[in-house]
């Protein structure tokens, strides 16, 4: 199934020897498959369908590692052409939609904002983030990617001593995407708030691992995460929260809801717990549903027609999410493009 | 202007309205009361379009056409307005966009244009006041964490708002201490006109003794058994309605 990666890594002109040691180590480690628990409802043989164009690689420009940990960093390394290192400071935007490795150090206070608007066949993101004692990192990272988009993309953020992150992530398009986010809350007094937002629609199938790791004492952590499928659309959403054998006073919550639209549409979402301390504050949940009979029939009665009444309840209940994004004219963008697909002719100007 | 004609309705496989006849004329207001169980909830639902029930047979008039053959929404904008008994919380549909969402449909299906905004903010603004609600309400989800009694204070200020020309009050008095009853009453009669009608479906008579009905309706087992003015609500609330059994 590597066959059309390989031809587009070995089209590339000079190919250097860090190139040729990834690639081997991509063959050596193989991809994972559908028998790993963390893959099960995502089948990496979706990317046999791209072509060597579709692929395309960066060229070499920054470094490359030692080793590999498994077969989806190799790959990543060999597309993205090694890694960039840097700090950030204030407003920073990075283009996830290219292929991409990036190890990022927050030591004060940064606005992250990843977007994607989906140009790309096929893009593989992976970032590694070090947030500093008492740094702040407000993070957003948005996928309009179009109906044909491919993406792997992984986050790994680590949060030292009284650092805050504070996430949003929202989904709203692709063909096949993998999102993983691993926040590890290293130190006492690391805190983390995620809201996420998954609405894959068409034959999209949308994956997204959320893991935080309480690794130190008098940590806390918020995850609200709402997913909607329609159409023929499949979302996968697991939530883990860890919390290991010292970490102890750990306050941690994990909300997820769900909402299907379709009959033919599929969510899988499952939140899990896993907690090794014995001073803990832990609160979990999951619920699936469809809109509310008794909603829409009361927004019918107040002369709203069936369809602006589906569409003002399912835009209700994707706002608790959407309504986090700090930056507000991003806010408006994306809620604007959420209504416009609901139909149902409820626009922006509407909602102020 | 309401002509409901021999009405047969079941929910499942329990008939709860069995031929139920009510003529209600344009300017008149009717209450209906009767005990639990009766069908006037039922009642109210079918003229607002509920799908929970099928209506086997008879038929409802409303202005001349059809009612039954309209969607919920499109009775909203020929002039039915359902005063619920339970108002439904909408968290994340903040009030002013609910209103403002119902509103501009009704006119955008009787063809009329939607309202300016500052227009429109004018004519909440002021009904908000007449129902002595705080404004901040509107920024607020519909119902959302609301009392009893403010969520049948809201029903009424979306009727002020909405102006429909036949108001079905489902039990809009109960769960409301005597302050909020004033209100709600006064609210009703403002809305009181010779090209409006008024149901007030009601278990009690301490409504009416706030909003004064030209007829009382006696409703029981899924049908009128008895009317007649408004000394017949006292005589209920006196009585009770075992005696109309016994009748």
């Amino acid at each position: 199934m590597l066959d059309n990666i390989v031809t587009a890594i070995e089209a590339l002109p000079d190919l250097s020897p860090e190139r040729r040691a990834a690639l081997a180590a991509l063959l050596r480690h193989g991809l994972p498959s559908t028998q790993d628990e963390d893959w099960k409802y995502t089948d990496l043989l979706a990317l046999s369908a791209l072509t060597p164009q579709d692929i395309a690689p960066n060229i070499d420009t920054h470094e490359f590692p030692e080793g590999y940990d498994c077969g989806l960093d190799a790959l990543n390394t060999a597309l993205a052409g090694g890694r960039q290192a840097r700090s950030i400071e204030g407003r920073v935007e990075l283009d996830t939609g290219r292929h991409g490795r990036y190890r990022l150090t927050v030591t004060d206070d940064a606005e992250l904002l990843l977007d994607d608007s989906g140009a790309a066949r096929f893009a593989t993101c992976f970032l590694a983030i070090e947030l500093a004692p008492r740094a702040r990192l407000r993070l957003t990272r948005v996928l309009g990617a179009d109906a044909e988009a491919h993406r792997i993309i992984r986050l790994k953020v680590s949060v030292a001593e009284d650092a805050r992150l504070d996430a949003v992530t929202i989904d709203l398009g692709g063909r096949f995407v993998r999102h993983d986010l691993d926040i590890s809350l290293d130190a006492p007094g690391a805190a983390a708030t995620v809201h996420g937002l998954y609405a894959p629609r068409g034959s999209g199938h949308v994956d997204n691992h959320v893991r935080i790791d309480h690794r130190a004492p008098h940590g806390a952590s918020r995850g609200f995460f709402r997913g909607l499928a329609y159409d023929r659309a499949c979302a996968v959403f697991n939530g883990k929260i860890v919390v290991h054998g010292h970490a102890q006073k750990t306050d941690s919550e994990l909300r997820i809801a769900n909402l299907l639209l379709s009959k033919r549409a599929q969510i899988n979402a499952k939140p899990e717990l896993e907690i090794y301390a014995d001073d803990v504050k832990c609160a979990h949940g999951a619920t699936f549903g469809r809109l509310d009979p008794a909603a829409l029939f009361y927004l019918r009665t107040r002369g709203v027609p069936e369809a602006s009444a589906r569409a003002l309840l399912t835009y209700s209940f994707a706002n608790e999410i959407l309504q986090h994004i700090a930056d507000s004219a991003l806010r408006t963008t994306l809620t604007g493009r959420f209504l416009e697909r609901l139909g149902g002719d409820i626009d922006i100007g509407m909602l102020r | 202007m309401l002509e409901i004609h021999n009405l047969h309705a079941t929910i499942g496989e329990r008939e709860i309205l069995k031929g139920l006849s009510l003529t209600v004329n344009a300017g008149e207001v009717h209450a209906v009361m009767g005990p639990n169980g009766s069908g006037k909830s039922t009642l109210s639902k079918i003229l607002a379009g509920s799908e929970d029930y099928v209506v086997t047979s008879g038929s409802i008039r409303f202005d001349g056409r059809d009612l039954l053959g309209l969607s919920p929404e499109q009775r909203a904008a020929a002039g039915v307005f359902l005063g619920f008994q339970y108002p439904v919380e909408i968290p994340g549909v903040s009030n002013m966009v609910f209103l403002k969402a119902a509103l501009n449909a009704q006119r955008k299906q009787r063809g009329e244009p939607e309202l300016e905004a500052g227009d429109f903010l004018a004519w909440v603004r002021h009904r908000v006041k007449q129902m002595k609600m705080d404004p901040a309400m509107l920024s607020r989800g519909v119902n959302e964490g609301f009392s009893g009694g403010e969520k049948k204070r809201n029903e009424i200020l979306q009727m002020l708002v909405l102006e429909p020309r036949l108001m079905v009050l489902d039990e809009t008095d109960s769960g409301l201490d005597i302050d909020a009853l004033k209100i709600v009453s006064e609210g009703i009669n403002a809305l009181r006109a010779p090209t409006r009608a008024t149901l007030l479906v009601t278990h009690y008579q301490r409504l009416l003794d706030y909003v004064q009905p030209d007829v009382v309706h006696v409703l029981s087992g899924g049908r009128i058994v008895k009317s007649g003015g408004p000394e017949l609500a006292r005589e209920l609330e006196e009585k009770g309605y075992g005696w109309l059994d016994a009748a």
